[in-house]
């Protein structure tokens, strides 16, 4: 019965290694990536409101951090945002703090309504011989953020942070 | 600008590279962490006659884009290497075959092209052979550079045309 009081923290399987090199285990992925994911929600606040950066910001971010949140160890996390590994997810999260400094510094904020992002589609056929680098599979919380982003855009460009 | 289709290509204002760029590096949803190439193109039609093409990787999302950034002589680009540790012999190079500075670029010296070298080869201007390219030992036993002989005169092909080309028309 001791052994098992002592053994039921360990019952999460310790995870060996992430198979990318530089990349170390963080063995308390968890609280890192939680602490991590609050910090971002606070600094985007910052950001004016109406921007499509903060809400697809949010919208990831919020989702992610409620799952941290339900879930307990990290492999049931992996398995259920779909989005790499854990230690993927704290550098990310990081990465992503660092741009909300840096965009608050430079303030891209403010294009007017009738900028339009001039997107030329081109249809023409790939001839046979070509391999198609098609990428992988999306994860669904992208889905969910680029539904969010175009259901709250005004009718111009959601995304206006490409100037 | 944005152009998607096989291959995408985003064309942008040389005042937001480095925002751009650091933009795709680090955003969660573009994680473009590699920069593959940093080329350029002259095309002397144009008043901005250069320009340079950042080719990036992002090996998260599998997916590649393509930045490109017009520029003439006198522009000078931010460097990126503090993105991208590889774009400094890109920059270079650039440099070198175009004549595109950087402003405060760590490390701009001439990659590829010898020593004493006027001139960017790979703009348009510049002929195939050069000017000053033939070098051959001398009585001061060393190498100089003279204004070029050639002993055949360029031989031009006009590919288009199916019948047989004479050399003086």
């Amino acid at each position: 019965m001791f052994l098992r009081a002592i053994s039921r923290p360990l019952m999460a399987k310790v995870k060996q290694t992430t198979g990318i090199v530089g990349l170390d285990v963080v063995p308390n992925a968890k609280e890192v990536l939680i602490s991590l994911y609050s910090k971002t929600l606070n600094e985007i606040q910052a950001v004016p409101p109406d921007e499509g950066y903060r809400k697809a910001v949010e919208s990831f971010t919020k989702h992610r951090l409620k799952v941290c949140q339900e879930e307990e160890d990290w492999e049931a996390i992996e398995k259920r945002l779909g989005c790499g590994q854990v230690e993927e997810l704290i550098e990310e999260a990081r990465d992503e703090l660092k741009l909300i400094e840096k965009m608050i510094e430079w303030d891209p904020w403010g294009v007017p309504d009738d900028y339009e992002c001039e997107v030329i589609e081109n249809d023409a056929p790939v001839p046979k011989h070509v391999p198609l680098h098609r990428p992988g599979p999306l994860p669904e919380e992208f889905y969910l953020t680029v539904g969010k982003l175009q259901l709250n855009s005004k009718g111009g460009t959601g995304e206006s942070k490409a100037e | 600008m944005e152009r998607s289709e096989h291959g995408n290509r985003l064309d942008t204002n040389s005042d937001y590279l480095f925002q751009l760029l650091c933009f795709l590096k680090l955003h969660t949803y573009t994680r473009v962490q590699v920069s593959i190439d940093i080329c350029g193109v002259d095309y002397p039609s144009r008043k901005r006659r250069f320009e340079v093409i950042y080719n990036l990787l992002s090996t998260r999302y599998n997916s590649r884009i393509r930045v490109q950034i017009s520029a003439d002589e006198v522009t000078r680009i931010s460097p990126v290497v503090s993105l991208f540790p590889s774009a400094g012999r890109w920059e270079r190079e650039v440099w070198d075959m175009f004549g595109v500075s950087s402003i405060n670029h760590p490390d701009l010296r001439r990659i590829s092209t010898d020593y004493g070298f006027e001139g960017h080869p790979l703009r348009k201007d510049l002929p195939l052979s050069g000017y000053v390219e033939v070098r051959y030992d001398d009585p001061e036993k060393r190498v100089v550079s003279e204004p070029i002989e050639m002993t055949q005169e360029f031989r031009y092909f006009d590919f288009a045309s199916p019948w047989e080309q004479r050399s003086d028309g």
